[in-house]
């Protein structure tokens, strides 16, 4: 299913607050995570404890998806994260945070770890 | 009790009282969440209060001899350095980042490129109606949050500018007009009343609110009835009207509109409108605030272009300011650059991944006082005082107004503040050199 991906700054999701006082636990319940409208919700078949797996052209993350009515159809939010610039891009020279083009699908797979994602990003 | 500047965000509320005996913090009085998570972490459990090198794959405990003479021996072996962050340091430290850059003939950027300092890259060519905080609180009566969500990014801005009762009015609450042009219902739409004017816009249709706007400034009857961007007629007729006869109005501008389009210059464009509005204005004028989060973001350009006469990035070559139009997203995309020096910021959590991940190909030095991803990769970790609390200075505020922020506490472990650890890399680089 195609949804339009912005990254947003929410004060309960928040990158700094979990890497001050959190661990690698709290970081991944609070930032690997996605809000879409609840018929984008429905049409994706997806329920209250699952995972979606959002790709964009370069690459894919997977977090756990969750219902948010102020959010409007056909868009999916992540908190601004690790995981979301896993899928942010470069357009005009410039850093493109919002309005990205991405597809998302329910999965079995977990979550990508915090640990898995540094690997990743290091090229191990 | 002392009545000291919060370092939490860019809004840098100074009247938060804190009551201290000059060892330890034990009440905070005033400050938002934001805010209060900045002062507890001064006792953090991920706090880093030992310098840091990464042996056999882990980052081991040092002293700082050995800590800095290897952050020496990394950027003397480097011919390409970079410099990145320092929008969450003091103007002072912002200054020796600089000179150290000068002296490693680096390039340097700070964390505003990638913000609102894209805004300034348009100013020379269309001009800008800046305006302060005490003007908004004191005078204000229409406030439009434009793809800017302050009640979760910069919490008390609201409670000041919305609620306040200025000096020159006799009303507060009840004379002002919020507007929010936003795809999404973010929490900032919670505080609207009646007369306030919700505008949820279709998403990346910025574009054409903006010159629908332009057109029904130059001629009447450019609003199609159908309306723009899935906002209807009557409600941009509205928002004109509130444009155009507002006595001080302000647009808060947040990072929704600093992206890049490939066929238009977005930001070029409400600046073009503004001032076609300020024209046809019969009572006031409209000005733009731009809402960036660190708490010194704005300081850098102010720094760069008092002491080198330009803003954004600067590159250097033989002690020299080079005149390169080069940017950080392109020296990490062509892998220009041998080794990084990171300050208070986490670009491996914050850049895209076609830029993190090659970033991360080279040796790492950062400089902060918290765990990040960064840290994670990071080779060499130097730990700084917590500014504003632990470590004083000045920071300019979102309106652009120097604001000096104060020591209240020692940092433990006799930790440097940046501007001194800045300082002392630039000495031992230049005695080095001498032996």
């Amino acid at each position: 299913m195609k949804l339009i991906l912005n990254t947003i700054r929410k004060i309960d999701n928040d990158q700094l607050k979990e890497f001050s006082f959190g661990d690698d636990k709290s970081l991944e319940e609070k930032l690997a995570a996605s809000f879409l409208n609840p018929v984008d919700f429905k049409k994706a078949k997806l329920s209250s404890s699952s995972n979606v797996k959002i790709s964009s052209p370069n690459c894919s993350v997977i977090v756990k998806g969750y219902e948010d009515v102020n959010v409007p159809e056909g868009m999916i939010l992540l908190p601004v994260s690790i995981w979301s610039n896993q899928l942010t891009n470069i357009e005009q020279g410039e850093i493109k945070y919002k309005n990205l083009s991405v597809e998302i699908e329910l999965t079995n797979e977990p979550v990508l770890s915090f640990k898995n994602l540094l690997k990743r990003i290091k090229g191990v | 009790m002392k009545r000291i500047t919060c370092s939490g965000c860019s809004l840098l509320c100074d009247d938060i009282i804190v009551r201290t005996d000059g060892l330890f913090i034990d009440e905070v009085i005033g400050a938002c969440i934001k805010g209060k998570e900045r002062f507890d972490q001064v006792t953090s459990p991920n706090r880093i209060t030992n310098p840091m090198i990464r042996k056999n794959g882990e980052l081991v405990k040092v002293t700082w001899d050995e800590a800095l003479d290897y952050t020496v021996m990394i950027i003397k072996k480097s011919s390409k350095p970079l410099l990145y962050g320092f929008s969450t340091i003091t103007c002072e430290a912002q200054y020796n980042g600089i000179e150290l850059a000068k002296e490693i003939d680096g390039f340097i950027d700070s964390n505003a490129s990638i913000c609102q300092g894209k805004v300034f890259e348009n100013l020379l060519d269309i001009g800008i109606n800046l305006t302060s905080l005490t003007e908004i609180l004191n005078k204000a009566d229409l406030l439009i949050l434009w793809g800017a969500n302050p009640a979760e990014t910069i919490p008390r801005l609201l409670n000041k500018v919305l609620f306040s009762r200025g000096k020159f009015r006799m009303t507060g609450r009840e004379i002002k007009t919020l507007i929010v042009i936003d795809p999404v219902k973010t929490a900032s739409f919670k505080v609207m009343g009646v007369r306030d004017l919700a505008l949820l816009i279709e998403p990346d249709k910025d574009i054409d609110l903006i010159r629908t706007l332009k057109d029904e400034c130059c001629a009447t009857n450019a609003i199609p009835e159908k309306g723009v961007a899935g906002i209807d007629q009557d409600d941009l007729k509205r928002l004109l009207l509130h444009l155009t006869s507002a006595e001080n109005g302000v647009i808060f501008i947040g990072q929704a509109l600093l992206q890049p389009h490939k066929n238009y210059n977005l930001i070029k464009e409400l600046l073009e409108l503004l001032q076609l509005i300020n024209e046809r204005q019969s009572k006031g004028r409209i000005s733009l605030i731009l809402l960036g989060g660190h708490f010194n973001m704005a300081g850098f350009d102010h720094v760069a272009l008092s002491n080198y006469g330009t803003y954004g990035s600067l590159q250097f070559e033989n002690k020299k300011l080079k005149n390169e139009n080069t940017t950080l997203v392109n020296k990490l995309k062509n892998e220009e650059f041998d080794c990084s020096l990171i300050i208070g910021t986490d670009p491996i959590s914050h850049l895209p991944y076609s830029l993190s991940s090659r970033l991360a190909k080279q040796p790492i030095i950062l400089i902060d006082n918290k765990k990040s991803a960064t840290y994670h990769l990071a080779q060499v970790v130097l730990p700084t005082a917590i500014t504003g609390i632990e470590s004083s200075g000045m920071a300019y505020r979102l309106d652009q107004v120097p604001i000096e922020l104060n020591k209240i506490v020692n940092p433990p472990s006799n930790i440097p503040s940046d501007e001194d650890l800045l300082l002392q890399l630039i000495t031992k680089l230049n005695s080095k050199d001498e032996e």
